[in-house]
C-alpha cells in the first residue's frame, strides 16, 4: 500500500482524536457535578468525530497530493527562523529584531537591490515605531 | 417617541463642518488603519478611542463610526490583493475577490468590493433608521433555543462551502470546535485544556487564530513557492481594457440581488447580538453560490461571490446598532466600544436612550450616512493607493506583512505570547492547507463554537434537559428543518460523489 | 485597650502616609508605567480603567499606558504581574470575585497567592442586583423561591461565576430549585429577561435605566448593603441567606516592590480617583460612586474576601 496523503493524515487525526478522549482531555478538563453541559461534554463529542472520521479517511482517501517535501522543508525553515525571532523579540525587544527578521526574510526571498533592502530593514520597522510609539501612543512587544 | 424636531436638529448637527470633517478623518484613519495585515477594523476603533476623550459627544462618536464604517472597506484591502485576511469575514472575500486580482484586475476586485460594501451598509443603515423598534422586539424573541437552532443551521450552511471530501470537511470542522473550547467552559467556568496557561483562560486569543490560519500560513505558503526572482506582489495587467480596472454599472446591477440578499442576511443576524459578521459572510456567500446557474466559477474570481460576502459583513455593523440604541446592548466587540464611548462622553446607553439623547442618535444617525458617501469617495482614492503599494517587490511587501501582522497582534493580545500563539497557528494552517483541509471552515467554527456551546447549554437549562420540549419553540424547529434540507441541498450539488482529483491549495 | 489601639494606628497611619509622601514625591517610574486592565475593551472596567490613566498621566506626567491582558477575569493579567520583576512599572485594574474565586477552588495551580501583590487601592464597589421583568409574579427573593417551588422551577440567568455560586447557595438553604442559565454576561442576561426566556437574572448597574422606563423591578440587592438608589429592596442576606456577593474593582502591583514606588503610585490612583472625571466615569459605567478603600484597606477586603467566598462554596 502506497503512502497516501490522506491515509497519513487520516492516522494522525484517529490517534491525536484517541489520544483526546483517553488521556488529554481526561488529565486538563475538570470534572464538574450536576449542570448540563459538562466542561468535556463538547471537547469529548470532538475528539470521537476526529477519530471515526480519522479512521473513514483511512479507509476512503481522496486522491489529494501534498506539495513536494522540499517545499515543506522550506516552510520549517522559515517557521523557525520566524519562532526565533519571536523568543528574540520577546527577550531583546521589537526595535532591535525587527529588523533582522525583515533582513533575513528578504535575503531568503532572494531580495539582493540595496534600495529595497534599506526599505525594508531601516524603513518599514521605523515607520512602524513611529505610528505605535509616537502617533499611537502603544507598546511595541 | 422623538418628536420631528429633534430629528431635524439631530442631522443639522450631523452636517456641520466641524462634524463632517471629523467623520471624514475617521474614514480615512479608518481605511487606511484597517488595510494594514494584522490590524483590521476593530482594532482601529480600539486605537481611536483614546482620541475622544477630549471631543464633544457627537463628534467623537461620529468620528468612531467613520472608522468602524471605513475600516469595514479598508479589511477587504489585504483579503483581496494579498489573500491575507486578518478576519474571517474578510477570508469570505478573498475567496474570490484574490483569484480576481491575481488574474491582473486588483483594481475592479477591491471597487466591487468597496460598492458592494458600501450598498450593504447603508441598506442596513436604513433598516436601523427606520424600523429599529420592531427589529428591535423581533430581536428579543429570538431566545437561546432559537439561536441555538440558528447555529445548526450557520453549521449546515458551511456544508455549502465543503470542497471534494464531507469527511475532511467534518475533521476541519471538529478541529475548529476543538479549538473554541480552550479556555473556561460556559456554564461551570472551569479552565479546560489550558495545560496551566492561564493567558488561554478566556480561550485562544481570535486575532492570534485567525490572522494566524489566515494570513501568516498564506504569507508562509507563498515564501516557500518563491523561485528567488523577485516579482511584484500583484501586477496589475495593462490589457488596455479600461473595463478591468472598474467596475461598469452594469456589472454592478447585476449583482442587485446577490447583495439585497446579503444586505438582509447581514441585517438580520446583526440584529442578534453576539452572532456576527462571519456567519454572515459565509451564510451570504454560500446561498449566492447555491442561487447561481454556475457554481463552478465561485472562487475562480466572480464579481457575485465579492458582493455576497462584502455586503453581507458590512450590513451587519450598521444593525449591530439595533440592539444597542434600542435596548442597551451590543452585538459585537465594535459595538462594545461605541457604547464605551457613549459612557466615556456621560451617555447611558439603555432603554431610554432615545427619549433622552434624541438630538444625538439622530445626529449619529446623519454622521453614518454622510460616512456612507465619504467611504465611496475616500475608497476611490485609496484603493488606488492601495493597489500601487502592493505592487512593490514581494520581498519588501511580505517582510512589511510579516512585521505588521507580529505588531497588530501584539498590540492585540497585549504581548509576544499572542504572537507566538499566532505563529503556532499560522503553521497549523499551513499543514492543513497542505493536506487538503478547509481552514476556513475551520475557522468558522472556531467562531462560532462558543456561541453553539453556550446556547447548547442555555437551551438544555431552559427545557429542563428534555429534547421533546422543542416543540414549543416553533421558529427554532423550522430553522431545524431548514438546515436539514440546506445539507441536503448543498452536499446533493457539490457533494463528494464528484470524483475530481483534487489539487487542493489554500483557496478551498 | 481598642482606644489605645486605635490611636496608636492612627498615629502609625499619619506617620506613614507622612514618610511615604516624602518618599514619593521623590519616585517616579523608569520609563512607561502600564495600567493592565484585566477585561476587554469596551467594557465598564476597561471605560472606567483607560479614564483613570488619561488622568493620571495628567496629573503626574508619567508616561502611562492603559492595556488590556484578558483572561479569566484578571487571574491571567495577576498572573503576569504576579512573576514580574518588582519595579513598580506596572498595575493591575481588576475585579476580586474571579481572583478570589480561583484562590479558593484551585489556588494550588495558580500562580499566586494573596501575598504576591502590594494592593494599592480601590475603584468601587459594584452594586448589583437581582432583577426581574416588571410583570413578574413575584416582588422578593421569599416570593420567588416560592414561585420556583410551585412552578417546577424558574430559569435565573447569570454572567459570572459568583453569581452562580450565590444562587447554588439559595438552591441548597431554600431548596429553591432554582435552573441556572448561563450568559455571556449582564447585556445577554438583560436581553434574556426582556425576552421572557429567563425570569430574572443579575446586573451590575445597567438595569437603573429599566427600572427608571418602569421594564425591571428589582428584586434583591445582592451586595452586603442596600444600593444606594433603591433603598426599600433587601438584600439577600435580609431575605435570610446566609451568603453575599460584594465586587470590588481594585488596583494591585508586584509584591516587593520599592515601598516608596507603592506609596507614589497609591498616592497617584488617589489624586486620580479623588478628580469629577473619574467619579463621573464611575457612575456611567458602573452606575456607583468612586470608593477608594486605600492600600491597607484593600488588602484587608481581598483577605476578608475570601472568607466569604469560602461560605459560598459551603465550605
Amino acid at each position: 500500500m502506497k503512502i497516501n496523503a490522506d491515509r497519513a493524515s487520516g492516522l494522525f487525526f484517529l490517534l491525536f482524536g484517541l489520544a483526546l478522549y483517553l488521556f488529554i482531555i481526561p488529565t486538563f478538563v475538570e470534572q464538574v457535578e450536576g449542570g448540563w453541559v459538562h466542561p468535556d461534554t463538547v471537547p469529548n463529542a470532538v475528539a470521537i468525530v476526529l477519530s471515526l472520521c480519522g479512521a473513514l479517511l483511512m479507509l476512503r482517501p481522496t486522491k489529494h497530493h501534498t506539495q513536494e517535501a522540499s517545499e515543506f522543508v522550506r516552510a520549517g525553515l522559515y517557521f523557525g527562523l520566524l519562532m526565533v525571532g519571536l523568543v528574540l523579540m520577546g527577550r531583546f525587544g521589537f526595535i532591535y529584531v525587527a529588523p533582522m527578521i525583515a533582513l533575513a526574510i528578504m535575503l531568503l526571498i532572494g531580495e539582493r537591490r540595496p534600495f529595497w533592502l534599506v526599505c525594508g530593514v531601516v524603513g518599514m520597522p521605523g515607520a512602524i515605531w513611529l505610528l505605535v510609539v509616537q502617533v499611537l501612543d502603544r507598546a511595541l512587544p | 417617541m422623538v418628536d420631528l424636531s429633534t430629528i431635524l436638529a439631530g442631522f443639522a448637527d450631523a452636517f456641520t463642518i466641524w462634524n463632517l470633517a471629523f467623520v471624514l478623518f475617521g474614514v480615512v484613519v479608518g481605511q487606511f488603519v484597517g488595510a494594514v495585515p494584522g490590524i483590521g477594523p476593530v482594532m482601529a476603533m480600539a486605537i481611536a478611542i483614546p482620541f475622544t476623550f477630549g471631543l464633544d459627544p457627537l463628534p467623537a462618536i461620529a468620528f468612531l463610526v467613520g472608522v468602524n464604517k471605513g475600516g469595514l472597506v479598508g479589511g477587504a484591502v489585504p483579503a483581496v490583493l494579498m489573500n491575507t485576511p486578518g478576519t474571517p469575514d474578510a477570508a469570505a472575500t478573498a475567496m474570490d475577490g484574490y483569484p480576481l486580482a491575481r488574474d491582473g484586475k486588483p483594481l475592479k476586485a477591491t471597487k466591487m468590493a468597496l460598492f458592494s460594501s458600501v450598498t450593504g451598509d447603508s441598506f442596513s443603515d436604513l433598516v436601523l433608521i427606520t424600523v429599529s423598534a420592531p427589529l428591535a422586539i423581533l430581536a428579543l424573541r429570538m431566545g437561546p433555543v432559537e439561536v441555538f437552532a440558528l447555529m445548526v443551521f450557520a453549521f449546515s450552511v458551511l456544508s455549502g462551502l465543503i470542497g471534494n471530501s464531507l469527511i475532511k470537511g467534518i475533521i476541519a470542522a471538529a478541529l475548529g470546535l476543538l479549538c473554541a473550547s480552550v479556555g473556561t467552559d460556559p456554564e461551570n467556568y472551569t479552565p479546560r485544556l489550558i495545560f496551566g496557561m492561564f493567558d488561554f483562560y478566556d480561550g485562544l486569543p481570535l486575532a492570534s487564530v485567525a490572522i494566524g490560519t489566515l494570513a501568516i500560513a498564506e504569507i508562509l505558503r507563498r515564501l516557500t513557492q518563491m523561485s528567488g526572482q523577485v516579482k511584484p506582489a500583484v501586477e496589475v495587467k495593462d490589457t488596455g481594457n479600461p473595463q478591468d480596472m472598474r467596475v461598469s454599472w452594469a456589472e454592478y446591477w447585476a449583482c442587485r440581488f446577490t447583495m439585497l440578499r446579503g444586505a438582509m442576511i447581514g441585517t438580520v443576524l446583526g440584529a442578534l447580538p453576539g452572532i456576527g459578521s462571519t456567519a454572515a459572510a459565509f451564510m451570504s456567500y454560500a446561498s449566492a453560490k447555491s442561487a447561481s446557474k454556475d457554481p463552478g466559477s465561485f472562487g475562480k474570481g466572480n464579481l457575485h461571490g465579492i458582493a455576497a460576502a462584502e455586503s453581507a459583513n458590512s450590513a451587519v455593523v450598521g444593525s449591530n446598532l439595533i440592539p444597542l440604541l434600542t435596548l442597551g446592548i451590543p452585538g459585537s466587540v465594535g459595538a462594545a466600544l461605541i457604547i464605551s464611548a457613549f459612557m466615556i462622553h456621560g451617555i447611558q446607553p439603555g432603554p431610554l436612550l432615545f427619549q433622552d439623547q434624541g438630538r444625538l442618535i439622530y445626529g449619529l444617525f446623519g454622521a453614518m450616512i454622510m460616512a456612507n458617501f465619504l467611504n465611496l469617495w475616500v475608497g476611490q482614492v485609496g484603493l488606488r493607493f492601495w493597489v500601487k503599494v502592493v505592487s512593490a517587490p514581494e520581498s519588501i511587501i511580505f517582510a512589511s506583512a510579516l512585521l505588521l501582522c507580529i505588531v497588530g497582534v501584539s498590540m492585540a493580545t497585549g504581548g509576544i505570547f499572542g504572537v507566538i500563539v499566532m505563529l503556532v497557528f499560522a503553521g497549523i494552517g499551513y499543514l492543513m492547507s497542505s493536506f487538503g483541509y478547509s481552514v476556513v471552515i475551520f475557522i468558522i467554527a472556531f467562531f462560532l463554537g462558543p456561541r453553539f456551546e453556550i446556547s447548547l447549554s442555555q437551551s438544555l437549562a431552559l427545557m429542563n434537559g428534555d429534547w421533546t420540549r422543542i416543540i414549543e419553540y416553533p421558529i427554532a424547529l423550522l430553522l431545524l428543518l431548514v438546515s436539514i434540507i440546506s445539507i441536503w441541498w448543498f452536499l446533493r450539488r457539490s457533494g463528494p460523489d464528484t470524483t475530481k482529483s483534487s489539487q487542493v491549495t489554500a483557496e478551498d | 485597650m481598642k482606644l489605645k489601639r486605635t490611636i496608636t494606628g492612627f498615629v502609625a497611619g499619619a506617620l506613614m502616609a507622612f514618610a511615604g509622601g516624602a518618599m514619593a514625591e521623590d519616585w517616579e517610574p523608569t520609563g512607561t508605567l502600564r495600567l493592565q486592565i484585566g477585561f476587554a475593551a469596551g467594557g465598564s472596567t476597561d471605560t472606567m480603567g483607560r479614564v483613570i490613566a488619561k488622568v493620571m498621566k495628567e496629573q503626574t506626567g508619567w508616561n502611562i499606558i492603559a492595556e488590556n491582558k484578558t483572561g479569566g477575569g484578571g487571574v491571567a493579567m495577576f498572573t503576569g504581574i504576579a512573576k514580574m520583576p518588582p519595579k513598580g512599572n506596572v498595575i493591575g485594574l481588576g475585579v476580586n470575585m474571579p481572583v478570589l474565586i480561583n484562590l479558593v477552588k484551585r489556588g494550588d495551580q495558580l500562580g499566586f497567592d494573596l501575598d504576591s501583590f502590594e494592593y494599592l487601592g480601590t475603584v468601587s464597589r459594584a452594586q448589583l442586583a437581582l432583577i426581574a421583568r416588571a410583570d413578574a409574579p413575584f416582588d422578593d427573593l421569599a416570593g420567588m423561591i416560592e414561585y420556583s417551588k410551585a412552578n417546577d422551577g424558574l430559569a435565573i440567568g447569570f454572567g459570572a461565576p459568583p453569581q452562580k455560586l450565590l444562587m447554588e447557595v439559595v438552591n441548597r438553604e431554600a431548596d429553591a430549585n432554582l435552573r441556572f442559565v448561563s450568559t455571556k454576561g449582564e447585556a445577554e442576561t438583560q436581553k434574556l429577561i426582556l425576552g421572557g426566556q429567563v425570569m430574572a437574572g443579575f446586573s451590575a448597574g445597567t438595569h437603573i435605566k429599566y427600572l427608571e422606563s418602569g421594564d425591571f423591578k428589582m428584586i434583591a440587592s445582592a451586595n452586603d448593603a442596600r444600593h444606594d438608589y433603591a433603598p426599600d429592596v433587601q438584600t439577600v442576606r435580609e431575605a435570610g441567606i446566609s451568603a453575599y456577593l460584594d465586587p470590588y474593582f481594585y488596583f494591585a502591583t508586584t509584591a516587593g516592590t520599592d515601598p516608596a514606588a507603592v506609596a507614589a503610585l497609591t498616592n497617584a490612583l488617589e489624586n486620580a480617583m479623588a478628580t469629577d472625571e473619574v467619579a463621573e466615569i464611575v457612575r456611567n459605567a458602573a452606575t456607583t460612586e468612586v470608593l477608594n478603600l486605600g492600600a491597607e484597606g484593600t488588602e484587608k477586603m481581598m483577605v476578608d474576601g475570601v472568607e466569604n467566598v469560602k461560605v459560598l462554596f459551603g465550605q
